[in-house]
């Protein structure tokens, strides 16, 4: 019977298969069917701290009609990210008393002191890792892009700094040079980095001459750019990877093992399909591998990453050789 | 009401002396300044009041700034909609004692609210001269509190009519302004009325909040003593919830209930450090200056007297701990606020009052640590600092960290006045009793009432943070929702 076991989020984990951060995971209730379905780990819904801000708008609008004291509301910022830290730490604490697989906290932040606080706190709750949300768009005009990855180192090493459980981090592709921000990244002291973020859209209805939400779910198409980058970083990173994006079923999930990664986090397969497809994914894994003969994950980990001579196939951008002569 | 106003403004004294003076020459007057006592000598009492009132020249020269309009604005600006032009126009022609009774008709604490209350963003903002001239409104506030205070001197301190009794009971909850205005209105009315008191003082956040060189407690009293010559009774060192139920308090005879309990739970900012040794609130900090004497030697009441005291926020309360501080021997008493200057909550008149004093402003700053000696005394706090983002839903910019702008300061004493919660003791007695996220109660926002229907409530447990007038206000509502209430329910 093969092992499915691995590391990732400096763990031990018994499955690569890990439930991602998203409403899902929010939950008491789905948490434990997701340990249940044999998730190697569980990564909590993300604390925003962006969120607060949004919660506080809301408030300051519903107190208008009170006409408050403005003293009041000066600092009522500090008064909802109290109450959402403490949601969050509730929930870590009773994710911890229910499963037996890590508990990983995932925070998103604006400023570094809010991610140390924040990290902090959600270390002190007993989560088992934390995975940092960075999340920023890169559209921001007045600053370059040395500010932004600036900004995400500091925030790294502030972390690291002042909690001592594992952290991870997870990324957006959006880097003037991403080759070299994950290898850097993975020098810092972090026990992993996922590829990649997957954004909120914005689509246009044409008829209706409006923007419109895009499909909240990957697609199954979605997995190749974290397969190449997967591929491409992970014998070069001094941290494991994880990847993320479109894994909806065992033959994605190899792939991005066969690429390097360590793990898979998946979330918009457990909407469409249902928990059960932790289990699915897992068995199809186990099955392919008797198949190959394969004991263990190591066994054929990365087994097809840049560094197996399969350099050209990873860093090829353009299709003239390909399509050439055949009329296209 | 209009037609009230309207009759009373046509009284032959009133008509006589708009024809006095002409309006171009009242406009032409500038307003009055507040005498005030020097800074370098006032900073050496804590209670010996900063403003020193106006005397009768003073106050008639101003009050004739005032030109009695036809639509006195001013009235919509106050939230116990005192009779402003009356009051005024009556210390124009010398009646000042006319003038503290216009009060009285329908604020229980004049002298307090011609002290405290943010004029400049209620009836000074609604004078004509603010709205339509453009020009510094007439002085209200500097005027109220110069009718209440010549009215205590004078020793002919009139006592509002009381309606005969009812034969009903009623009680507030709580003895700071909201539950001081109700008392007035409810005893007017008819109604036995006690005021149930947790603390040793009545008087609320009157007294264990504001400083006796803003408000000092002898003023405080005499408003008291005014209510309990009108039959008020108060119950000091008496818990509702704790010492007596409230279905103790039903088989007492209390027929209905006005929870007025404040907002006494302190709010701290939960950075790291912030339990270490000489960090308090501001609460615990003002109480104990104000209502435990611990800034006077004599007293056994202990404060810390730093040397170097940081205050954290940009509120009133915030202004009278670094004021205290300053008083109690700080050598640096410094503000810590995130966002600018401008955008302060505290009234300007104490913003500009901390400046005389030396005051230090250290804006666009917001603490992220503490660190503290091997005794775990604080000695060293961690500020960041901050710009101004876009405007968020109160129309004040959003303060935006600076990233690596970490500096650190030297501190023995910080105070935390970042505003406060409110207080739970009545909600956890009354499970049935609907109440917000944030712990307040819920009422029906025109008569008060809240899900229980013979309790109604205001101020602070209502609003989360409200002005003194506002509070009055919410006990005015109360005590006619609940007046209404009873007579219906007989």
């Amino acid at each position: 019977m093969a092992n499915l076991s691995t590391r990732f989020f400096g763990l031990e984990l018994k499955s690569p298969v890990v439930a991602a951060s998203c409403s899902m995971t929010g939950n008491l209730d789905q948490i434990r069917k997701i340990a249940q379905a044999g998730a190697g780990a569980v990564v909590l819904k993300s604390l925003f701290e962006e969120e607060i801000y949004v919660q506080l708008q809301e408030e300051l609008n519903e107190r208008k009609e009170l006409a408050a004291d403005p003293e009041y509301l000066d600092y009522f910022d500090y008064v909802i990210k109290e109450e959402n830290l403490n949601k969050y730490i509730s929930l870590i604490r009773e994710a911890k008393s229910e499963v037996d697989i890590p508990v990983v906290a995932s925070v998103s932040c604006i400023s570094s002191s809010e991610w140390t606080l924040f990290a902090r706190k959600l270390q002190d709750a007993g989560a088992d890792a934390i995975e940092l949300n960075l999340f920023i768009i890169p559209s921001n005009l007045d600053k370059n892009h040395e500010a932004n990855e600036q900004f995400y180192f500091e925030t790294v090493k502030k972390v690291l700094e002042v909690v001592t459980i594992p952290v991870t981090i997870k990324i957006s592709p959006y880097f003037s040079n991403l080759g070299r921000v994950i290898k850097d990244m993975s020098a810092t002291g972090i026990a992993g980095i996922t590829l990649f973020n997957r954004f909120y859209s914005p689509d246009i209805d044409i008829e209706k001459g409006s923007l419109i939400s895009a499909d909240v779910f990957s697609s199954e198409k979605e997995y190749l750019q974290p397969l190449r980058w997967t591929g491409i970083m992970a014998p070069n990173a001094d941290c494991p990877l994880a990847a993320t994006t479109g894994i909806h079923n065992a033959e994605t999930a190899l792939k991005m093992l066969l690429a390097g990664a360590s793990a898979v986090q998946v979330a918009s397969v457990l909407y469409q399909e249902g928990i059960s497809a932790i289990s699915k994914i897992n068995e199809g894994i186990a099955r392919w591998m008797d198949t190959k003969k394969y004991g263990s994950i190591t066994d054929f980990k990365g087994k097809l990453s840049i560094q197996a001579d399969h350099a050209v196939a990873y860093e090829r951008f353009q299709f003239m050789t390909y399509f050439g002569g055949k009329g296209f | 009401m209009q037609e009230y106003l309207k009759m009373e403004r046509e009284q032959a004294w009133r008509i006589e002396l708009r024809n006095q003076i002409k309006n171009k020459e009242r406009t032409a007057l500038p307003r009055v300044k507040m005498p005030e006592m020097d800074p370098q000598e006032r900073i050496c009492y804590q209670d010996r009041e900063v403003n020193l009132g106006l005397d009768v020249e003073n106050a008639r020269r101003e009050a004739s700034r005032c030109m009695d309009c036809v639509n006195p604005t001013c009235i919509e600006g106050c939230p116990v909609s005192i009779n402003i032009p009356k009051f005024v126009k009556n210390i124009e022609r010398g009646e000042f004692l006319e003038a503290a009774k216009t009060l009285k008709e329908t604020s229980a604490l004049p002298a307090v609210c011609g002290r405290v209350c943010p004029q400049e963003k209620q009836c000074e903002a609604s004078c004509f001269y603010t709205l339509k001239l453009k020009k510094d409104p007439v002085a209200i506030g500097y005027l109220e509190r110069f009718a209440a205070d010549y009215e205590r001197e004078s020793g002919q301190i009139s006592v509002p009519e009381v309606a005969p009794k009812n034969g009903m009971k009623v009680a507030a909850i709580g003895s700071g302004p909201a539950s001081l205005a109700f008392a007035g209105d409810m005893i007017k009315l008819g109604y036995e009325v006690t005021v149930f008191e947790a603390l040793h003082e009545i008087g609320g956040v009157l007294k264990y909040g504001i400083p006796e060189f803003r408000l000092p407690n002898h003023i405080v009293d005499v408003e008291l003593d005014n209510l309990k010559k009108m039959g008020v009774r108060f119950e000091r060192n008496f818990i509702v919830g704790r010492t007596a139920t409230f279905e103790d308090l039903k088989e007492e005879g209390y027929c209905a209930f006005f929870v007025a309990s404040g907002a006494g739970l302190p709010r701290f900012m939960n950075i790291p450090g912030e339990n270490y040794n000489g960090i308090l609130s501001s609460n615990e900090y003002l109480t104990r200056v104000n209502l435990m004497n611990a800034a006077n030697d004599e007293f056994d009441t202990p404060v810390l007297k730093g040397k170097n005291v940081a205050v954290v926020g940009g509120g009133n309360t915030a202004m009278d701990s670094v004021r205290t501080a300053k008083r109690l021997g700080a050598a640096r008493a410094m503000i810590i606020y995130r966002r600018s200057r401008e955008e302060m909550p505290a009234r300007v008149e104490e913003v500009h009052h901390a400046e005389e004093e030396g005051i230090e402003f250290i804006n666009l700053a917001n603490p992220v640590e503490y660190f503290a000696d091997e005794k775990g005394r604080v000695n060293r706090m961690r500020i960041q600092r901050m710009e101004l983002g876009e405007p968020d839903a109160s129309g004040r910019r959003r303060p935006v960290v600076v990233e690596g702008s970490e500096t650190d300061i030297d501190v023995d004493v910080v105070v935390v006045a970042i505003g406060v919660s409110p207080n739970p003791l009545i909600p956890s007695a009354l499970p049935e009793l609907k109440v917000s996220r944030w712990g307040t109660i819920e009422v029906d926002p025109e008569s008060m009432q809240s899900s229980i229907p013979e309790l109604f409530a205001g101020g602070d447990i209502v609003r989360g943070g409200a002005t003194v007038i506002l509070a009055m206000g919410d006990g005015r509502r109360a005590a006619a929702g609940m007046h209404r209430y009873l007579t219906e329910s007989k």
